[in-house]
């Protein structure tokens, strides 16, 4: 028996003592310590014989946001934004704890479960209970996740398990009065956001043996078809539906409102015309790019609906609600397709001139778009480079007009965009070289 | 209490003149008169009026009553003299391309604000659209009453002759609010503004004084119109506005369609601000909650002020039913059509008791006052709150002047403070309700006690 085994043993032992009067539930979440062990995830190199480097806690718990997601609801933005929705205070509010720590019922936390630890290691990887004696026993990935670990290496299931916050799910939705209260706007894309986590997971020999190969284009583009699912998903939800004339304003972009007004007006690409609110259509504009070159029909039926439920906007919900349905469907076709496509490097090279030549398009001037281009393109050069595509000079090349795409962003909420056109003509030309 | 037999005597001509274009509505003295009673007389230019004997000399003439130069003021410094050459501009033809119009310079929906845009058959030979919003604009066509005018008649005569009554602030407040907010013909509708058009802040008794004004009280302009009052000028602009904006409600034109509503309706800021500040507070005059857009309130705050003197029974029904009118936004435009309803009659039973009331120094240090404490103490510092709220000191300090409340050294520094205030509202997307409270206290300080 090795040494991790030995350390499970007593582990399990204590989460048996902690809910010995009643039968433990699987997936009781054990908390960030279980898992923190020096021997285990907490190591500060990689253990003998280990597949994995052994420092994901050590990466969490200094460079990973979502160790300080519970923290940030003690600050001062918290409080009042607490405040200002009613409530005392943020700490121990469901509906902010349900996104900023690993808020399990009280019966489902282990001994050494801390809700301050914020969004802990089984928040995403699910409660431990039922795996963690095998996962430390030697178990295979397989029959880990059989056992109940949260399988976050196949995109599909980490698109579901991270949109579930970082945009919501119909238990969990930051509406408008969240926003209105002062909650800053929520930015993602599945590939750049696993990557900047920052990523406490090294693609090795050992990973693919164990997980498969999964590429960055595969996780980009299923995470925007799951995005967009979402969004239909909430837009659906009787929850959300008009209260009086009001929508529910964080289905629409938020720069189609929150922009300074100048003198120059947004061209769009959605048929309203000018001074009209328009629905967040970024996760779309990206599946449509990349189902143009992976399912060309799919694309046409998608952009389609997605009009239509511009147009919807202008006539009633019943109306939005229909087309809503169909372009969940449209997306929801395409996840399947998406997770199991091989981006070749051609692909890639065709994708990024694809999002270079929308974004600079001057009939596309949006903020929503140019954030979901960069990102998108981040996913693309970070696929170029592990499929061995590019050399180490272009990669480098790559990088720093990758860092001037950035820099056209001063803030989250404002893009040069003389700037940013400039800089993709840039990059484009670097990719194509 | 000469003044306000002259000003009463006067607003009888108006009525009268005002009388066809009120026939279906109320004997209310309704402020919707023109277009309609000018469109009667020809639009003879602005040529008509600038001979250099009449309006277009550098100097007074003789025994004239007024300075002479009023063309010369308007040519060379009042924007109005640019409206239609504005429209030529590459950011007009933007606008109009995003509306799917060739251009501005020919469309209606311009030029009803940007020129004199009466009928052609309306036009006399020396009119010319590209004069802009030209003397007839606002004073009516002259064909009927340039005679009178000339021949040295009383202003109550050409007021009768179909000049219109600029003078007086209710009138005024119809012709200038027709186009800087809008009434049932022409409107700033929310798809102009996402085409690119400005804002259009307003306040009648500033703007009065920086267009800049091409008159001077004088004595004779007092005997034959009476004493203006900035105080009412300002209070009876808010009366107006909050009216007309009512009326924009109620227009069905302006109507939700589907989940898309009329965005010019509501304060502009109430979305177009920055998402990196906290900014939201608690209002105890909307009663809103996050997250919502609240309709514009900013004249209707002011209107409270004033109505809290001069009538406070009528401060307290128009407060109850704005309050009633943000809380209908959440329930349905029916709801809300009703409030606004009740508001706009609130509106318009205050105008004859601001009419009616003669501002003195104690109603000049009490407005000040109550203009301050919707800001600190009523925390009405929206941006669209502020820009009112400086407006309306502004005619404070230009009533206290009229008024001889303050000394030049109290004057002096009160216009120092008003600077200040400027600069905190000048840019409403740099603006931050901290620095401006601060500045507000400085001008406070600065009062006459």
């Amino acid at each position: 028996m090795n040494r991790l085994a030995l350390a499970a043993l007593f582990l399990l032992a204590a989460a048996g003592a902690a809910s010995a009067q009643s039968e433990p539930p699987l997936g009781i979440h054990l908390g960030v310590a279980t898992c923190a062990g020096s021997n285990c995830h907490g190591a500060t190199q990689r253990p003998k014989n280990s597949y994995v480097p052994g420092n994901e806690y050590l990466i969490w718990s200094k460079q990973d946001k979502h160790r300080t997601a519970y923290d940030v609801l003690l600050q001062d933005r918290a409080i009042k934004m607490a405040q200002a929705l009613g409530l005392p205070d943020a700490k121990s509010q469901k509906l902010c704890l349900d996104c900023h720590a690993d808020n399990v019922p009280d019966d489902m936390r282990g001994r050494q479960f801390q809700l301050s630890d914020g969004v802990g290691c089984e928040a995403c990887h699910g409660g431990a209970s039922g795996w963690l004696g095998i996962h430390i026993s030697g178990a295979t990935h397989q029959q880990n996740v059989a056992a109940g670990l949260y399988p976050t290496d196949q995109p599909v299931a980490r698109a579901e398990k991270c949109l579930s916050c970082h945009y919501g799910d119909a238990t969990k939705f930051v509406d408008h009065r969240l926003y209105g209260a002062g909650h800053p706007r929520l930015a993602f894309e599945l590939d750049t956001y696993t990557a900047i986590e920052p990523a406490h997971f090294v693609v090795d020999q050992g990973y693919i043996q164990r997980k498969g190969r999964i590429t960055d284009l595969q996780v980009w583009s299923v995470g925007q078809a799951i995005a967009l699912v979402r969004r239909m998903d909430a837009v659906l939800d009787p929850k959300h539906a008009p209260k009086g004339f009001w929508p529910e304003f964080s289905f629409f972009d938020c720069q189609s409102c929150h922009h300074e007004y100048g003198a120059y007006a947004r061209p769009t690409t959605t048929g309203l015309g000018p001074g009209t609110v328009k629905f967040n259509d970024a996760n779309e504009v990206m599946l449509k790019v990349a189902a143009m070159r992976v399912a060309p029909e799919a694309a046409a039926a998608l952009s389609e609906h997605m009009l239509a439920l511009h147009r919807a906007t202008l006539d009633n919900w019943a109306a939005v609600e229909r087309e809503a349905t169909a372009v969940r469907a449209a997306a929801q076709s395409l996840v399947g397709q998406f997770a199991h496509h091989e981006f070749s490097g051609d692909d890639m090279r065709a994708l990024a001139d694809a999002l270079i030549n929308l974004a600079t398009a001057n009939t596309d001037v949006e903020f929503s778009h140019d954030e979901q281009v960069t990102m998108a393109l981040e996913a693309i050069t970070a696929g170029l480079k592990s499929a061995g595509d590019i050399g180490p000079q272009q990669a480098d090349a790559i990088g720093k007009a990758m860092g001037a795409v950035y820099a056209a962003f001063p803030n989250d909420a404002t893009v040069k965009h003389d700037v940013f056109v400039q800089a993709l003509r840039n990059l484009q030309r670097v990719i194509r070289r | 209490m000469r003044t306000t037999i002259g000003r009463g005597l006067v607003l009888l001509g108006l009525l009268a003149a005002a009388a066809p274009a009120t026939a279906q509505t109320p004997p209310q003295t309704s402020p919707q008169t023109s277009p309609q009673t000018s469109a009667d007389s020809d639009h003879l230019g602005v040529q008509s009026c600038a001979g250099n004997n009449c309006h277009g000399a550098v100097q007074p003439i003789g025994a004239s009553r007024v300075p002479q130069n009023e063309y010369l003021i308007w040519s060379q410094k009042d924007k109005h003299a640019k409206a239609y050459a504005v429209l030529k501009e590459p950011r007009s033809l933007r606008i109009a391309h995003n509306l799917g119009l060739a251009d501005a310079e020919h469309a209606p929906l311009c030029l009803d604000c940007h020129a004199d845009n009466v009928p052609p058959d309306r036009r006399g030979p020396q009119f010319q659209l590209a004069d802009g919003v030209g003397c007839e604009a606002c004073h009516g066509g002259a064909e009927r009453w340039l005679g009178p005018h000339l021949s040295g008649e009383d202003h109550a005569a050409n007021l009768k002759a179909g000049l219109y009554p600029t003078d007086q602030p209710l009138p005024r407040a119809a012709k200038c609010l027709a186009c800087h907010l809008g009434n049932d013909q022409k409107f700033l509708i929310h798809k102009i503004m996402g085409a690119g058009h400005p804002p259009t802040p307003f306040e009648l008794d500033t703007y009065t004084a920086i267009e800049p004004a091409h008159f001077v009280v004088n004595q004779s302009y007092v005997e034959r119109k009476g004493r203006p009052n900035d105080i009412q000028i300002w209070a009876i602009g808010q009366a107006v506005d909050v009216k007309l904006r009512m009326d924009l409600i109620l227009n069905p034109k302006h109507a939700p369609k589907g989940v898309d509503f009329e965005l010019s309706l509501f304060d502009c800021q109430a979305c177009h601000h920055s998402m990196n500040d906290l900014q939201w507070q608690a209002r105890a005059s909307t009663g809103l909650p996050p997250g919502r857009i609240k309709l514009y309130d900013a004249t209707a705050l002011m209107l409270q002020t004033v109505a809290a003197r001069v009538a406070p029974d009528a401060a307290k029904t128009l407060h109850d039913h704005m309050l009633a009118l943000h809380a209908a936004t959440a329930e349905s435009w029916d709801a809300v059509k009703r409030e606004a309803g009740a508001v706009r009659d609130a509106a318009n039973a205050l105008i004859p008791a601001l009419q009616g009331h003669n501002f003195d120094q104690g109603d000049a240090k009490a407005m000040a006052g109550a203009v301050i404490g919707s800001a600190l103490d009523g925390g009405n510092l929206d941006y669209s709150c502020a820009q009112q709220q400086v407006m309306a000191l502004e005619s404070v300090v230009a009533a206290m002047k009229a008024l001889g409340f303050a000394d030049d050294k109290q004057l002096a520094a009160l216009d120092e403070a008003l600077k200040g205030l400027y600069a905190a509202v000048a840019d409403d997307q740099k603006y931050r309700p901290d620095a401006y409270a601060e500045a507000l206290k400085a001008f406070k300080a600065k009062l006459p006690m």
